[in-house]
This record gives C-alpha cells, sequence and structure tokens, in this order.
C-alpha cells in the first residue's frame, strides 16, 4: 500500500490531476497494457489501478457513458484475466483486488445496458471457471460474493449470459455448488443462495439442464452431506448424557434445520421436475434407509459366533465389513423420531411428506427394498425410482459436474446411474449396479453379513417376525409413548405424532382416517394412541411423577386434536375416557392442595403461573429447535433448560409444577364440557380501576400526601385504598369530590417501610407482581404525609390491605381446589365441583355467599382459646394507639353516612367500639351469629391445623408473619348478600366439628372475593351514577370497613401469633 | 497473515441505508468517499489492533438474501457481531428496527454483540431520526449506539472497533466459547509471521491495512 501510494503519487507523466474521469481510464488502461506481466515489482501499481478502475467505473455508469464504452471498446476485462491467469503474479493480492474490482462493479451498476455490456463477452464466465486459490480467506470470500451478486442479477433475459444451452455450460451454478459443503458458513449461505436464485429462474431449458444434468448428482452429495451430519448429531446424542456439550450439539441441530429449511426452500419453489428429483432422494436415501430405519429395534448384540465370523471376515477381506457398517447405519430412536419431527415441522411438500406419513403409518419392512412407490405414483407421472439405501454417492459432486460440462449429452446416462437413479423397469433395476443392490439386500437384511447358512437362517426368522407386524413402524412410536420410567422418547414421539397430524401438507382429515382405519384385529391404532395420551396425562397428575410439563402439554394439545368431533357434535372419546382424564384433573388438584399454603409465595406463584400459562402458546416448532430435547430429562435448571422443558427443582419449583399441571388439565377438561373459564384469573381485570378512571370518592377516606419520586420529583396526591387497589388520585376539575386516577397498583404487591428519621414519611414499593420476572417495580417512592397520624394509618391501612387482598385471592384459590373439608359439606355439593368448572359468575357468587349465610355462625370459636385470645386482645387493644381510636372515630362519621348508602350491613358493625365488645361477647358464646368478620377470625384459626395435616411432605410451614395475619371482616358481602342467604342456619348444631368449620369459614372467605365485592359495589353504585356523562368507576368504600376491622384485627392478629407460639411450646 | 482471533461480522437493515458503503468504507480506505459517488462492497476483511493482538475482523453484508427462509435464519448464527443499520435520514427504516432485531434475536446465538447504527449522519439537514430516538432505542435494547457517515467516514472506524472491543472483553470474560466456529469467531493460526516475504500474506495485509496510512 505506501508502496503503491507513492508509485501513484510519484513523478509520472500523463497522470491526469482528475481522479474520476474518463482520462483517468485512459491513463489506466495504459498501465494495464505496460505491465501485462505481472511481478513483484509492478504488483501494487497493479493493484492500485484496478481499484481505480473501479471506482472510475462507477462513477461512470452515474455520469459519463463514455467511461464504459471505452472500457469496453479497449476489453479491459480480457486484461483482468490475463492477470489472473497468471501464475507468477496471480497472488492472492492481485486477485483479491481483482476480485473486489469485479464486485464494486457489478454491485454498484445501475445502468442495464452497462451490465448487458459487460455481461455479454464470455470473460466473466472465464473468471467464473478460473481455479483461484481458495485457501485464501479473502479470495474465497470476495468470490463467493461475486457469485451470489450475479446470481441476484438473474432473470430470464440475463439467464442467457450464464446458461449456454449448446454447450450445456452453466458455470454461475456449477461453481457455486461445488461449495456446497465448505467448511465456512457464510459461504455456504452463499451457495445456498445462489441455488435458489437460479433455480427461480423461468427458463425452461436451463431447469432442464438444471434437473438432467445437476440434480442428481447435486441432491445425492447434499443429502450424503446431511445424512454424515445426522451420524454426528447421533453420535453427540449418544455421548453427552451429561448435557456437557450442550453448544455442539444446539449447533449441529440448528445446522440440521438449515438444511432442512434450504429443501423445504427449493420444494416451495414448486419446480415440478426438480421436486421430483429432490423427493426420490430425500425420501429414499434419507428418510427411509436411515430415519425410518432406525425406528425398527436395534439388532441384538452380536452372539459370539457372529463376532468370530465377524473377525474372520476382517481378517480375510475387511472391505466388506467396511461397506457393511457404512451402508447400514442406524440412529438412536431419539433421534429418528426428532429427525422425523423436523421434516413434518419444515417441509410442507405434498408428495414427500404424504409418502414419508404414509410409511410411518402403514410401512413395514418392504419399504427398505420397495420405497414408498405406491403413495408416490399418485403424485408423480414419470418417477425415476431411486432404490432406498444411505450410502455415499458413487462419485463425489465436483467429478460429476466435471463430467456434466466435460461430455454435454452423452453423459446424461451415465451420470443418472452413478448417482443411483435409474429407470422405474423392474429390468433396469436388474442391470442395477452390483453395488447398489448388495446395499439394498443389505438393508433388508440388516446386519446379516454373508451367506452363511446360520445367519440366512436367523434372518429368514427375523422376516417372518416382520410379517407378522403389520405396521412396525407406528408400533415403535406409540411403544415410545410409555412413560413408565421417563418420558424421554414420550416427548419426541408425541413431537411426531403432533407434527404429521399439524402438516400443512397432509390434510388433517387424511392423518386421522389413516388412523382411525388402522386396526389389527380387534386393535385400533387410534384407540391405542388416545389411550396412551390418557396414560401420559394420568401419570403427570400423580405426586412426583417424572413427566415434563410440555410433554403433558403436548399430550393434552393432542388428545384435543384427536378427539375433536368430526361431523356430530360429540367428541369421538368414550365416557370411561373421558372420566380418566376428569379424574386425573381431581388427581392433580389434590397433588396441588399439598402445596397450598397461606404463604406470600404460594400466591405469587398461583398467578404467575396462570399468566405464563396464558402467554405461552403451544409451539412444538420452537420446541424442536431446543436441543435439549435430544437428551435424556434433567431436573437441573443450571443447564440452562426452559423450566416447561425439565423436571422440577426444588419445593417451589415442584409447586410451581403442580399448580401448571392443574390449570392444564384444568383447561383441557373445560374443553370437554364446552365451557368457559369463570374463575381464573383470580382478579377480574373488569373491575379494576385503571388510570385516568374518574371515580366518585364522596364518603372514601382519603390521605393527603406528596409522592416523592427517586429522581425528587414531587407530586401531589390523595392516596385511596380499594379492596384490591392503591389509587393515587388528582382531584377532578369539573366534579366536586371526585378523583381521577393517576397511579393504580396492586395491593398485594405493596411493600411499605417507615422512615427511621421522619415519622410522617412512608417508603412505598409497589412491585409488578409475579415471581419469576425481576422487573423494576411499578412504583418505588417516598410517601409525605401531613402528620405522623395520617402516617401511620397510611401504613396500616396499606399492610392490612395488603394481607386482606391477599387472603381473598388464597380463599378463592382454595374454593378453586376444592380444599377437602369444603368438599364434604352437603351444601357445597351443590356448588362445589360443579360450580368450578360451570356457571356464570353471578350465580356461582350468589351461590357461596347464601352459603356463608348459612353457616356464618358456627366457626365462630369452635377451636379457639377464648379466655387466652380475649386477655391479649385487651392487652393489645390497649396498646394499639389512641391515635387509631382517633381515626377511627373521624373515619366513622363518613362510614355511618355511607351505611347509608349499602344496602344492607351487618348490625355489628356499626362502630367500632360495638365491634370490639361484639368481639370479646363471642369469645366466650361461641353461638353468637357474627358477620364475616368473626368467619375470618376463626378461619385463622382453623388453617394452621388443617395445613398441617395437608402438607406433611410439603415444606415445612413457616409461621406467618404477624402483618399477614390479620383476618379482615368482609363487609362488603354482607352488603351484597340476597336476603334469603340469611335464612335458615341452624349453626349450633354443627358448631363442634372442627372440619365443618374449617370449610365454612373458607367458604365466606371466597364469599369475600373481590369479584364479587366489587359487583357488589358497582351495583349498589350504579343506580346512584346513571346518567353521569363520563366513564366512571365507584371506588367500594372498603376503607371504612378495614378501619372498623383494624381494632379488632390487630388484636386477633396478635392473639393469634401468641396463641400459635403457645401451641408450640406444648 | 497471521491474526490472534477472527471475528466475523454481519450487516443488516432496509436496503439503501449504506450497509456496503460503511463496509468498504471500513475495509478499504483508499476509496475516498466523493461527494456524489456511491461505492459499496457486500464483503470485506480488515486487521485491528486491541489490547495489542491482533484481531481480523471479516464483515459479511447479507444484501438481497432475504427472500428465503433458510438463508435468513443461517446466516444471523456464525455471526460474533452485528451491525444494525438504520438511515436518520429514513423515518421508515428506523421503524423496521424492532423486526430486524427480533430476527436477529431469534436466529443468532445470545452472545452476539449488535450495534446500532444510524447512518447518514451528514445529511443533518434532512434528518428525521432524531438521535435521542436512536440512543433510546438503543438503550431499551440492550444495544451500542452511533451515529456515523459512511459518505465523510464520521465514527465509521469507531463503529466497527467498539464492537470488536466488546466482542474481546466477552472472550476475555469467558461469555464466548472460542472454540466453537459457529459463535463467529475463530482462533488464527498462532505461528509467528513468518515468512513476511510471502506475497499473499504481505498483500493481504497491505490491502486490509490500506486505510491506516
Amino acid at each position: 500500500m505506501f508502496r503503491s501510494r507513492s508509485w501513484f503519487g510519484g513523478p509520472w507523466g500523463g497522470r491526469p490531476k482528475n481522479r474520476l474521469s474518463l482520462e483517468h481510464l485512459k491513463y489506466l488502461y495504459s498501465i494495464l497494457e505496460k505491465n501485462t506481466t505481472v511481478s513483484e515489482s509492478n504488483r501494487g501499481l497493479l493493484v492500485e489501478s484496478l481499484r481505480c478502475i473501479a471506482e472510475i467505473l462507477i462513477w461512470g455508469d452515474q455520469h459519463d457513458s463514455l467511461v464504459f464504452d471505452f472500457f469496453l471498446e479497449k476489453n479491459m476485462l480480457s486484461y483482468f484475466l490475463h492477470i489472473m491467469r497468471q501464475k507468477s503474479g496471480g497472488s492472492s493480492f492481485v486477485c483479491v483486488q481483482l476480485l473486489q474490482t469485479l464486485n464494486i462493479l457489478f454491485e454498484n451498476i445501475r445502468n442495464e445496458t452497462s451490465l448487458y455490456y459487460l455481461l455479454s463477452n464470455n470473460h466473466v464466465n472465464s473468471i467464473m471457471v478460473h481455479k483461484f486459490d481458495f485457501s485464501d480467506e479473502d479470495v474465497m470470500g470476495y468470490y463467493i460474493l461475486f457469485l451470489k451478486t450475479l446470481s441476484l442479477k438473474l432473470n430470464t433475459h440475463t439467464i442467457h449470459f450464464f446458461y449456454n444451452e449448446h454447450t450445456n455450460d452453466f458455470p454461475l451454478y456449477t461453481e457455486a455448488i461445488k461449495f456446497f459443503n465448505h467448511p465456512e458458513s457464510m459461504v455456504r449461505i452463499a451457495v445456498r443462495t445462489i441455488s435458489l436464485n437460479v433455480y427461480k429462474v423461468q427458463n425452461s431449458s436451463m431447469l432442464r439442464f438444471i434437473r438432467d444434468k445437476t440434480a442428481a448428482p447435486y441432491f445425492s452429495n447434499l443429502v450424503w452431506f446431511i445424512g454424515k451430519h445426522i451420524l454426528e448429531l447421533d453420535t453427540c446424542v449418544r455421548t453427552d448424557i451429561d448435557h456437557q456439550s450442550n453448544q455442539k450439539l444446539s449447533n449441529l441441530v440448528a445446522e440440521h434445520l438449515d438444511h432442512l429449511h434450504y429443501l423445504s426452500d427449493i420444494l416451495l419453489l414448486d419446480i415440478k421436475d426438480l421436486n421430483a428429483v429432490l423427493t426420490e432422494h430425500l425420501l429414499h436415501k434419507l428418510f427411509v434407509p436411515l430415519y425410518i430405519f432406525s425406528l425398527t429395534p436395534a439388532p441384538p448384540p452380536p452372539s459370539l459366533a457372529v463376532v468370530t465370523q465377524n473377525l474372520a471376515a476382517v481378517l480375510n477381506r475387511n472391505v466388506d465389513i467396511d461397506i457393511q457398517e457404512i451402508h447400514n447405519p442406524r440412529v438412536s430412536s431419539i433421534v429418528a423420531l426428532f429427525l422425523l419431527s423436523l421434516v413434518f415441522l419444515v417441509v410442507s411438500h405434498a408428495p414427500l411428506v404424504h409418502a414419508l406419513a404414509w410409511v410411518v403409518l402403514n410401512g413395514d419392512h418392504s419399504v427398505f427394498k420397495e420405497g414408498a412407490a405406491e403413495i408416490l405414483n399418485s403424485y408423480v407421472e414419470h418417477r425415476e425410482v431411486v432404490v432406498p439405501g444411505f450410502g455415499e454417492p458413487n462419485e463425489s459432486l465436483e467429478q460429476a459436474l466435471d463430467t456434466v460440462t466435460g461430455q454435454s449429452s452423452a453423459s446424461s446416462y451415465a451420470l443418472s446411474e452413478d448417482s443411483g437413479v435409474e429407470s422405474s423397469s423392474p429390468a433396469a433395476t436388474e442391470l442395477d449396479s452390483q453395488a447398489e443392490a448388495v446395499e439394498a439386500e443389505q438393508t433388508k437384511l440388516r446386519n446379516i453379513t454373508d451367506e452363511e447358512k446360520q445367519l440366512l437362517q436367523k434372518s429368514s426368522s427375523a422376516k417372518s417376525d416382520f410379517t407378522e407386524m403389520a405396521k412396525p413402524f407406528l408400533d415403535t412410536v406409540l411403544h415410545a409413548l410409555d412413560c413408565t420410567e421417563n418420558d424421554y422418547l414420550a416427548l419426541l414421539s408425541l413431537c411426531l405424532i403432533y407434527a404429521m397430524s399439524h402438516n400443512r401438507g397432509i390434510k388433517n382429515e387424511w392423518f386421522d382416517q389413516v388412523l382411525a382405519k388402522s386396526t389389527r384385529g380387534a386393535f385400533s391404532y387410534k384407540t391405542a394412541l388416545i389411550e396412551h395420551l390418557l396414560s401420559i396425562i394420568t401419570q403427570s397428575s400423580q405426586p412426583s411423577s417424572r413427566i415434563r410439563l410440555i410433554t403433558v402439554e403436548i399430550a393434552l394439545e393432542l388428545l384435543v386434536t384427536f378427539t375433536r368431533p368430526s361431523s356430530d357434535e360429540t367428541r369421538c372419546i368414550t365416557a370411561a375416557q373421558q372420566d380418566l382424564l376428569f379424574s386425573a384433573r381431581n388427581q392433580s388438584m389434590a397433588v396441588l392442595r399439598n402445596f397450598y399454603k397461606s404463604e406470600d409465595i404460594f400466591l405469587d406463584l398461583f398467578e404467575d403461573e396462570y399468566n405464563e400459562m396464558r402467554k405461552a402458546q403451544l409451539n412444538v416448532e420452537f420446541l424442536c429447535m431446543d436441543s435439549t430435547i435430544l437428551l435424556p430429562p434433567t431436573g437441573t435448571p443450571l443447564t440452562g433448560i426452559n423450566f416447561t422443558r425439565r423436571l422440577p427443582c426444588g419445593e417451589v419449583e415442584k409447586a410451581r409444577r403442580a399448580i401448571r399441571v392443574y390449570f392444564l388439565l384444568r383447561r383441557t377438561c373445560q374443553k370437554f364440557l364446552n365451557e368457559k373459564e369463570s374463575l381464573l384469573p383470580l382478579t377480574n381485570v373488569v373491575n379494576l380501576v385503571q388510570v385516568e378512571n374518574v371515580l366518585d370518592l364522596n364518603n372514601s377516606d382519603l390521605i393527603a400526601c406528596t409522592v416523592v419520586a427517586k429522581d425528587s420529583s414531587k407530586q401531589r396526591r390523595f392516596l385511596v385504598i380499594d379492596a384490591l387497589q392503591l389509587i393515587l388520585v388528582e382531584p377532578d376539575a369539573k366534579l366536586l369530590g371526585w378523583g381521577v386516577a393517576k397511579f393504580v397498583g396492586f395491593l398485594q404487591d405493596v411493600e411499605v417501610q417507615g422512615d427511621k428519621d421522619d415519622s410522617r414519611c412512608l417508603h412505598i414499593t409497589v412491585h409488578r407482581g409475579g415471581v419469576t420476572h425481576n422487573r423494576t417495580p411499578l412504583l418505588s417512592a417516598k410517601f409525605l404525609f401531613d402528620d405522623h397520624i395520617r402516617c401511620m394509618a397510611a401504613k396500616q391501612r396499606l399492610t392490612k390491605g395488603r394481607s386482606k387482598a391477599r387472603q381473598k385471592k388464597m380463599y378463592q384459590i382454595a374454593q378453586l381446589i376444592e380444599i377437602p373439608g369444603q368438599m364434604d359439606s352437603p351444601v357445597f355439593a351443590v356448588g362445589g365441583t360443579m360450580a368450578t368448572s360451570s356457571g356464570g359468575g353471578s350465580g356461582n357468587s350468589s351461590g357461596s355467599s347464601s352459603r356463608s349465610g348459612h353457616h356464618r355462625p358456627m366457626f365462630s370459636t369452635s377451636n379457639r382459646v377464648p379466655g387466652f385470645a380475649a386477655v391479649l386482645r385487651g392487652n393489645n387493644s390497649a396498646g394499639v394507639s389512641r391515635t387509631q381510636m382517633a381515626q377511627n372515630r373521624s373515619v366513622e362519621g363518613i362510614r355511618n353516612e355511607s351505611a347509608g348508602r349499602s344496602r344492607r350491613r351487618s348490625p355489628s358493625s356499626t362502630s367500632g367500639s360495638n365491634l370490639r365488645a361484639d368481639h370479646s361477647d363471642r369469645e366466650r358464646s361461641p353461638s353468637i351469629s357474627m358477620g364475616s368478620h368473626s368467619s375470618s377470625q376463626s378461619r385463622e384459626n382453623s388453617q394452621p391445623r388443617s395445613t398441617g395435616n395437608r402438607s406433611r411432605e410439603s415444606s415445612p410451614r413457616m409461621p406467618r408473619p404477624r402483618s399477614e395475619e390479620i383476618p379482615l371482616e368482609d363487609f362488603q358481602h354482607s352488603r351484597t348478600n340476597s336476603p334469603h342467604s340469611r335464612g335458615n342456619p341452624s349453626p349450633a348444631s354443627r358448631s363442634h366439628t372442627p372440619i365443618r368449620v374449617l370449610h365454612y369459614d373458607q367458604l365466606s372467605g371466597h364469599n369475600g372475593s373481590p369479584r364479587e365485592a366489587s359487583l357488589g359495589g358497582t351495583n349498589a353504585l350504579l343506580s346512584q351514577l346513571n346518567g353521569l356523562p363520563r366513564e366512571v368507576l365507584p371506588v367500594q368504600s372498603s376503607e371504612e370497613t378495614s378501619f372498623i376491622g383494624s381494632d379488632g384485627n390487630e388484636a386477633t392478629g396478635g392473639s393469634e401469633g401468641r396463641r400459635r407460639g403457645a401451641i408450640e411450646t406444648v | 497473515m497471521s491474526y490472534a482471533y477472527l471475528f466475523k461480522y454481519i450487516i443488516i437493515g432496509d436496503t439503501g441505508v449504506g450497509k456496503s458503503c460503511l463496509l468498504l468504507q471500513f475495509t478499504d480506505k483508499r476509496f475516498q468517499p466523493v461527494h456524489d459517488l456511491t461505492i459499496g462492497v457486500e464483503f470485506g476483511a480488515r486487521m485491528i489492533t486491541i489490547d495489542g493482538k491482533q484481531i481480523k475482523l471479516q464483515i459479511w453484508d447479507t444484501a438481497g438474501q432475504e427472500a428465503f427462509r433458510s438463508i435468513t435464519r443461517s446466516y444471523y448464527r456464525g455471526a460474533a457481531g452485528a451491525l444494525l443499520v438504520y438511515d436518520i435520514t429514513r423515518r421508515e427504516t428506523f421503524n423496521h428496527l424492532t423486526t430486524w432485531l427480533e430476527d436477529a434475536r431469534q436466529h443468532s446465538n445470545s452472545n452476539m454483540v449488535i450495534m446500532l447504527i444510524g447512518n447518514k449522519s451528514d445529511l443533518d439537514s434532512r434528518r428525521e431520526v432524531k438521535k435521542e430516538e436512536g440512543e433510546a432505542f438503543a438503550r431499551e435494547h440492550g444495544l451500542v449506539f452511533m451515529e456515523t457517515s459512511a459518505r465523510t467516514a464520521a465514527n465509521v472506524e469507531e463503529a466497527f472497533i467498539n464492537t470488536a472491543k466488546e466482542i474481546y472483553e466477552k472472550i476475555q470474560e469467558g461469555v464466548f466459547d472460542i472454540n466453537n466456529e459457529a459463535n463467529g469467531i475463530k482462533i488464527g493460526q498462532q505461528h509467528s509471521p513468518t515468512n513476511p516475504s510471502l506475497p499473499g500474506a504481505g498483500g493481504a495485509a497491505g490491502a486490509a491495512n490500506g486505510g491506516c496510512c
């Protein structure tokens, strides 16, 4: 470079000043003329000249047509050729520049006539066939790019510059495909692009050339190359039991997918003749002899006799043994199932996928000899039969292509023979080259080496075995569904069935029909399949099942697919089968109950899993891009394997798994019952307050505060605490007493911390919810209140609101998964199992509220320790602070006002002091009927015991934080209860049975679920709001109730904690 | 020529954003940008030095290969770095970034370093995409961002070299498996710079380093 610069800039006479001009090109031409021989001394000069020529030509193309005229007139391309052909000077230095110049030329030329002129003499083709030093990566890069650039210029007009009909010359294509197996991936990609660009051109004679002269050698080599790649993949799977070389495996899989997509892209171009050849090769040189063959049971390990014979054979003529090894390769059934799945997931060319599906479903061992002839005949009229067998093409692609271009038309027949293509007449088959006959024979007889009598006998007996098994491949696929040990094979088998039944090239009915008709005596394959699926589902619902979530999901999906009603409305599923499905769901529910805990994380997990399940659509194609499913299932997340694709690790993941299995089964059962989900998600979004909603805040508790964000920006807001949400409002400009929501967050995700230095200050964080995403919180700010009283009030209400919101959802879950105790209630039986899966929300909720109405009194104190608790409360309420009392009083006014609005309210909640009195009364007299308030309390008491019973195998229960234990009375439901709901309780008779107690109070807990509460609230307010022009969401005035409850709650909370402590010490 | 590592790059983005010009500008500075002449090339290589080590950057423009699914899915894999280019004077090229990024993320190995490039920064008068927007997009998606001009060569060098530095750091951290060529990194034949008289070696190095003088 330095040299070239100095030369150029040196005292060289006649160099024009304007770099981009015709004069300069003329000057450069003179340099080329003077330096026809490349030598050590002029290399630099030549390189610089070639570079400048490119520049000037592009400039000329855009500005001065005379430049191009001069270039063509002087035939300057021939100088290029002359330079590159010189041994001495054709060093990569000069060649790289030459190729770069050519690339720049062809990439940047806009003028079409210029392009035509450049291509018109055969120089470009001569450059293409020149043997560059391809070991130089830069030369290789520029060269293949040169071909790619040219291939992008191909169309029906320009094709004639590249393809010579008379000489059967098509260097652009034939030179390019020689690099189909180049170690550099970018080169391989370029080759694929070039070939696809070539096939795309609609020129019949060119396509005929491609098919007759190059298709067979190219495709047979391609297929052989893919096959070898697969053997490598198989080795990797076999040796990598411990997920050690996952990177390598995933690269191999990705690489194989590249191949498949390339083949699919060719097939999608829909060039009939080409596709026929490719289909034959794929089917009979790869899919049948390698993939399908691997579905047959592996030969038994050779006996000693055979080993000895082999040894003898090796000693005598080891070549035969080697050939045999090559000709009979097989991959593990895992890999075979995986590869077949990929074919059906990627390729949609009907003749190919149909034939392959037919082989899988109907084929027997004769296919290794005859191929899938029948089915292919129906697609292709004049097919050239390829004898099945996976073997190396007799000729390398390069050799084959050389014969093509060398011998022109005469080589046609020889070529097809070379590559294993023959005409379909039986006579021709006899003429078949010996190697192939041997190969086919060997494929059929599998591991039998020679003509030894003994071995022949063996082979014939094996043959007779085959005839008994009508559909050996389908049997293998179905057999793989057996999950007794694990779901390693089953998952891949499911993938294959899924892929076959969802392939666009195969009509769904066809697959279904073939499967339905596949019977052997009384044995129906379709029934067998459904039973296998159900067995997987049943096993997956067992505790500590070894079946991965993804397997369950696909199995359920397939179950739905294969029982899809054909014409009539009913699903093709027997009552017994449906029972199996439902009992699996019930079983999964039972498993889930073991994980039901009141720790925060369970609720988070539960909701998170539900969202995950709804978000993640089953995508088997994506699944099959994941190489890890080829390795034995593992539990450890250290492998980086997605949770659904491995076994759970640890208690939390076991809980997640149990939740997810239940959700999946529940969803499927609902599909079978034609029901809509009515109980999930736990939060009913419709009833939530959204940002910018305008809210009626009259009579609501509002706490003024200043929100100081992290960036010190301050906003004046009012804090409103709804049943489920924390809302920050700004006064509405138009309506007095109304506010606009500026921020909403779930109370359940709120974290409150006091400030050590400032008693008027709270640090509030609202998380985004969900356990798996560690994202920034929704809100994290300092809240500044007017005085420490309001600050404490806010803190208390947020803390209680949080636990209350969580408790409500826990009740909902308890209801959903039918926590035992609820089940043996006669009342529950009405709405219980049915209610979870049926009915609209409103009907359901009214049902449950009626129930709670019935039984509210009963749980009361049956498992309390009255005296103890009462004393504690006394202590506690005394300590509860005067400020609270003051607050209560101030609240009271509002509450009383709102009492008028609420349709019904329990007399006990009319005042704070009354409430407290009631509490202590109740402690002593169990039979007194209380509001749901007390119900929550007693649930608190009863729960630990029942959970203790339930969760023996789950992790030890952590004592709940105190704040969690505050049972808040459910004020809403008492408002929303229908009148008849409290009609006829007979509480006293049942009050002694603790189990019942548990059951009822949970019911009542559910009763207080946000949906109902807000429904009720909505109803209550709607009438008032009628006629208001703006969209308005009423805020339930639950604050009051929570405040009323707060006294008592604080007390019970305290007593609760200590009581438990007491029990523990006992 | 010998190098410690070879990094493979790809350049992606809508057509006409100046990908091949960027590439040529970086690999072969002898092509001095001229006001009314746009020249590009879709392949190039150049030596750079990072941390005292010779590193060869090999850049593949993928233009014209988007038509086939098999091609798009393969070329992202096997690259250690990607330059995602848009044209600051054409809003739509910026709007398409998400699609490009999705494609890249789906098919590439997760360690691939992606640099976002707003090209044609010399045409400030016709600017349609603010620099801040580019910065925000890059921040949101965890990319490195830079505005360049293939015409004035502003920041071109930096764009390629900063990407290389980031890849190099990842290698030092052990994030990249350098023995796996599918990651787009090749270890050079470390047999010292022998026979410098070899025409191939000297010449290619000269061509590659041309711009530095």
